[in-house]
């Protein structure tokens, strides 16, 4: 017996058992519904921490923040001049692997429309054009800070969304990019507006129509809470007359953030950076690079958990769903116990018998596989609907594949027990058996 | 060389702690183009006999030569290549598959021996038409008279055309015309070269038959050749 008559047995077999066939199959239907669903769930919940990582800045962004220097330096802590913008220049210079350098002051202080309305105290930050690429920021209107702004000390300011709707509610970003804010006092013109950025649920909740909490925390503050100003002008405009004794290059930064242009040479520019630090800091350790390496293996590591537990539940379904195949081949062998005699009877060899057996049971799951595919788009439709993950699931190709190709080894395996108890029956106690 | 040689066979089966030996040392040679019928009591032994003979079952004991090969020892896989190849064999009960037409049924020891589809076709429906069944290939058993189902089963141990066929009591499920009509396709099969071999326990067949094999508690008591 070949493959092609085993199979178009095995099919009328299934047909004309229609209600033991769906019984046998509903257990691999859910047990490759939920597998592909905890896929797509798990990889929706990668792909939108992967978005959020990018939107914060990603693995590229190193920070450098000070620290106290060790006990043995502490007596020449005095020589350092600690973070200042001479080690923005000197990196920028110094360190080729690096690629945007972003130097910041901040202050807290109150900034209103040009008519004073809507006063609020925010913090105004200082950079250099290099900022916007080391945030990854993006614009809904208007432009960025330059480096003419920078070297002209201008009086100019890009806000983020947060800051920009509070100070004119309901107007577009394009209405604001041009209008006048006064910050500290000081008019200052709005050049640009940031996008808005929101959790993936806050988004769904927005567009549905739905009110989105405001009380939570925001993961994204630093973005739409921003009021950006050009570095220069923040020192010459707010800082200097309050520490007169200051240059602008001898102001401690309140935090100095560099991007790696090469991540696959992270370790040689966290060195290069270091280098030129221990120059500028006169040898002293007052200073750490923050990467987010940590942060991101420590995601990666839940996010595999996560994958994990919810592969085993939905593969111990699937196993469930095999013993429930062999179970119903068990019965239906008892069952068919003349039949098997009477191929017997005929000529058909035990392997012939063991065949039809593994070839029933494995269509079996077939047949259920991609029913539960099926399934499973429906099942990721109200996983998205009702869901309080704040990622959308995303079907992969790979997920499917997996869970079908799992489903027919559960069906080939569930096959073989019940088919080599039929093969090894005599034919003419087959025959005899009522 | 005889086609069919059995050498002090005997089969024993065993039920709990007693011992039932159902046949005990049968010698019985058959030779190609025989006609042959076994009679004895029921419970004699008959249909044993021939289920070793038709290879569904070994002996116990003893030789056993079925065109030329030793079966007495043989394999599962030797068995059924004799079963599907050598050897046609027809039940008192018919044996057919209820839920295949009359065609597949009659197909069914073709898939066995690896002949592709059109074959099987052709083949299953020129013996349909011997046997007289040339109308009736699309019905299920259940839709068919026992003569009807019996002519299946026929043209099923035809259909591989085959050197012996073998009847364990063909007719007994049959009123005694169906049964004459039965009786008269093994005579033709018979006449057409094929050895054939029914066990009966009506003497009017055995009349009928060249050579009567009479069977008593698992021994030959009779060997009778006309
Ligand atoms: N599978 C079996 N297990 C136990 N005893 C059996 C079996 N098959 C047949 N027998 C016994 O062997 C003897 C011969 O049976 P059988 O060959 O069917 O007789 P017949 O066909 O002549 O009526 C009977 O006593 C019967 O009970
Ligand atoms: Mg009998």
């Amino acid at each position: 017996m070949n493959l092609f008559v085993a199979i178009h047995t095995g099919l009328r077999e299934i047909g004309s058992h229609k209600f033991r066939s769906a019984l046998s199959m509903l257990g691999i239907i859910l047990g490759v519904s939920s597998l592909i669903a905890t896929m797509a769930l798990t990889r929706g919940m990668e792909e939108g921490t992967r978005t959020f990582m990018q939107q914060l800045g990603g693995l590229e962004l190193v920070r450098v923040t000070p620290k106290e220097p060790s006990a043995d330096m502490f007596d020449f802590a005095v020589l350092s001049p600690g973070c200042t913008l001479r080690d923005a220049e000197a990196i920028l210079a110094n360190a080729p692997l690096i690629s945007h350098v972003s130097p910041e002051l901040t202050l807290r202080t109150t900034v209103s429309r040009e008519d004073g309305g809507g006063p609020e105290r925010w913090t105004v930050t200082g950079v250099m054009p290099g900022y916007f690429v080391i945030g990854m920021h993006s614009l809904a209107a208007g432009r960025f800070l330059t480096d003419l702004d920078s070297s002209h000390g201008s009086r100019c300011v890009v806000l983020g969304h947060t800051v920009a709707s509070e100070l004119w509610p309901g107007v577009s970003p394009e209405d604001i990019a041009g209008r006048h804010v006064l910050v500290d006092g000081a008019p200052f013109e709005v050049v640009g507006v940031l996008d808005l950025y929101e959790r993936e649920e806050d988004k769904r909740a927005r567009q549905a129509g739905r009110k989105v909490s405001t009380r939570r925390w925001d993961p994204f503050r630093s973005k739409n809470q921003a009021v950006l100003i050009p570095f220069s002008t923040m020192f010459h405009e707010f800082l200097s007359g309050k520490f007169p004794e200051d240059s602008m290059h001898t102001m401690k930064l309140d935090a100095l953030t560099v991007r790696v242009g090469d991540l696959s040479r992270f370790p040689a520019a966290l060195e290069q950076v270091r280098a030129v630090l221990n120059q500028t800091h006169r040898g002293v350790d007052d200073f750490e690079l923050d990467t987010r390496e940590d942060w991101f293996d420590r995601v990666e590591s839940n996010m595999r958990a996560a994958r994990l537990s919810g592969g085993l539940i939905s593969a111990i379904s699937l196993v469930v769903g095999a013993i429930g195949i062999m179970n119903i081949m068990l019965a239906s062998i008892s069952e068919r116990i003349r039949e098997i005699g009477i191929r017997l009877a005929v000529g058909a060899r035990p392997g012939d018998i063991f065949l039809q057996i593994l070839v029933e049971s494995v269509l079996v799951s077939a047949i259920g596989g991609v029913l539960g595919i099926g399934a499973s788009l429906g099942l990721v439709e109200v996983l998205k609907s009702i869901s309080p993950s704040e990622n959308v699931p995303v079907i992969t190709a790979g997920g499917v594949v997996f869970s079908v190709i799992f489903a027919l080894v559960a069906g080939l395996l569930s096959g073989i027990y019940p088919g080599l108890k039929a093969s090894r029956l005599n034919p003419i106690n087959a025959l005899r058996y009522e | 060389m005889s086609l069919i040689s059995l050498q002090g066979v005997s089969k024993v089966y065993r039920v709990g702690d007693q011992e039932i030996r159902a046949l005990d040392g049968i010698d019985l040679r058959i030779e190609e183009g025989e006609f042959v019928s076994i009679i004895g009591p029921s419970g004699s032994g008959k249909s044993t006999l021939m289920h070793l003979l038709g290879c569904l079952d070994t002996p116990t004991a003893g030789s056993m030569e079925i065109c030329g090969r030793e079966m007495a020892r043989a394999g599962v896989g030797e068995l059924a290549r004799m079963r599907n190849r050598e050897i046609g064999f027809v039940f008192q009960s018919f044996n057919l598959l209820p839920r295949l037409d009359v065609l597949a049924n009659i197909e069914l020891p073709l898939i066995y021996s690896g002949i592709p589809a059109s074959e099987r076709r052709e083949r299953a429906r020129r013996v349909a038409g011997d046997v007289g069944l040339a109308e009736r290939l699309a019905n299920r058993p259940s839709q068919l008279s026992g003569g009807q189902c019996q002519r299946v089963a026929i043209a099923r141990a035809l259909v591989n055309n085959p050197r012996i066929v073998f009847g364990d009591e063909p007719t007994g499920n049959l009123d005694s015309a169906t049964g004459a009509m039965v009786l008269e396709m093994f005579e033709q099969l018979n006449a057409a070269g094929k050895t054939v071999v029914l066990v009966t326990h009506d003497p009017a067949i055995a009349a009928r038959t060249r050579r009567v094999v009479e069977i008593h508690d698992g021994r030959i008591r009779r060997d009778a050749k006309a």
